[in-house]
């Protein structure tokens, strides 16, 4: 498993070591639909796109 | 020691902060999942337990909603729904504010393509084009010229959501790299951050990197000001200052997110939000 930040709520988020480039989790401990991307050949994570378009202030 | 509620629906760092606040501060806290509730709409109150109720929805739809059901069944709410309408809502923000002498970039309102280009012809290119509802940036473009516009109104105009139609057009204001988050509360401007960025959005929900800011209090007056016009309580001001050191008002958000602000000026904003509001609210 990798550890990665989530985006939303800044915690630990364990994510499977063959998780895909654009592969969409669900993180369990905020509830944040969160998207594998990779940059500079590290996986990263940032919010899953189209969840809402009145998401955030 | 006061009741307080927090009404959630995801939980972002801020949720987390606020909540932990709470519990620092001695309060008794309920926190509500509002994905795993039901209001019901009759003539018993929410109940005075509730105490002072923190609307902490990251969809604006839902906190709006939450927010209205609580305010008007009676139980105090940051912030108001009216509030957070009118903050929610770029063209009534910048109505509001303008009326009320506070400066914001330039901006015209155009229902049909015709007349955003119009507008645009008449601002002087590049414009910025906005949604009248948005947030962390996004629907947020800039158009350098006028096939760049054509192209960004063919985009809005086929989205399904209806108020895409309704297009903000502003002059674009050249920023120094940075602009402001001034922190509303209740009145008062405690702290204030720079959003620095070398992109011409500067949110930091796009990156933008936060640092501490100390405004100069004709800055500090204007956002107290704005605060005001909006309809007090706990806001987020932001403000663009040009290469002339003019200052703008661009937008208000009626639901904070400050977890860069905490972590940069070790303001403890959420503690601050929670006592300052029940103080006002439980006079």
């Amino acid at each position: 498993m990798v550890k990665l930040i989530c985006p939303l709520c800044s915690s630990t988020v364990e994510i499977p070591d063959d998780a895909l480039d654009g592969e969409l989790f669900e993180h369990d401990a905020c509830g944040a639909q969160v998207e594998v991307y990779v940059e500079e050949g590290k996986k990263k994570l940032r919010l899953a796109e189209g969840i809402s378009e009145d998401w955030g202030e | 020691m006061a009741r307080i509620s927090v009404f959630v629906d995801v939980q972002r760092e801020e949720e987390r902060l606020l909540i932990d606040a709470a519990r620092r501060l001695g309060h008794e806290l309920e926190v509500i999942n509002v994905m795993h509730s039901v209001n019901w709409i009759d003539s018993r109150p929410p109940g005075e337990e509730l105490g002072v109720s923190f609307v902490r929805c990251i969809s604006q739809s839902r906190a709006l909603a939450v927010a209205s059901y609580l305010h008007y069944s009676g139980v105090p709410t940051v912030n108001n729904p009216e509030v957070l309408w009118k903050a929610g809502d770029k063209l009534i923000t910048l109505t509001l504010l303008s009326k009320r002498g506070i400066r914001v970039p330039e901006t015209a309102v155009a229902y049909s393509r015709t007349d955003a280009i119009r507008a645009a012809e008449r601002l002087g290119y590049p414009v910025v084009i906005k949604p009248i509802h948005g947030s962390w940036g996004r629907y947020v473009m800039k158009a350098h010229d006028p096939d760049s516009l054509d192209d960004i109104l063919d985009l809005k105009e086929t989205v399904a959501n209806p108020t895409f139609k309704i297009h903000l057009i502003q002059r674009y204001i050249e920023k120094p790299g940075r602009d402001i988050r001034a922190f509303y509360l209740w009145g008062e401007v405690p702290v204030a951050i720079y959003r620095v960025s070398e992109s011409w959005k500067t949110n930091t929900a796009r990156g933008a990197r936060a640092v501490p800011a100390k405004l100069d209090n004709e800055v500090v007056e204007v956002a107290v000001k704005a605060g005001d016009f909006i309809g007090g309580g706990v806001l987020g001001i932001d403000l663009m200052e040009d290469r002339e050191g003019e200052v703008y008002v661009s937008e208000v958000n009626g639901i904070i997110e400050f977890r860069n602000t905490v972590r940069v000026t070790n303001y403890d904003l959420p503690a601050e939000m929670i006592e300052r509001s029940i103080k006002e609210l439980r006079r």
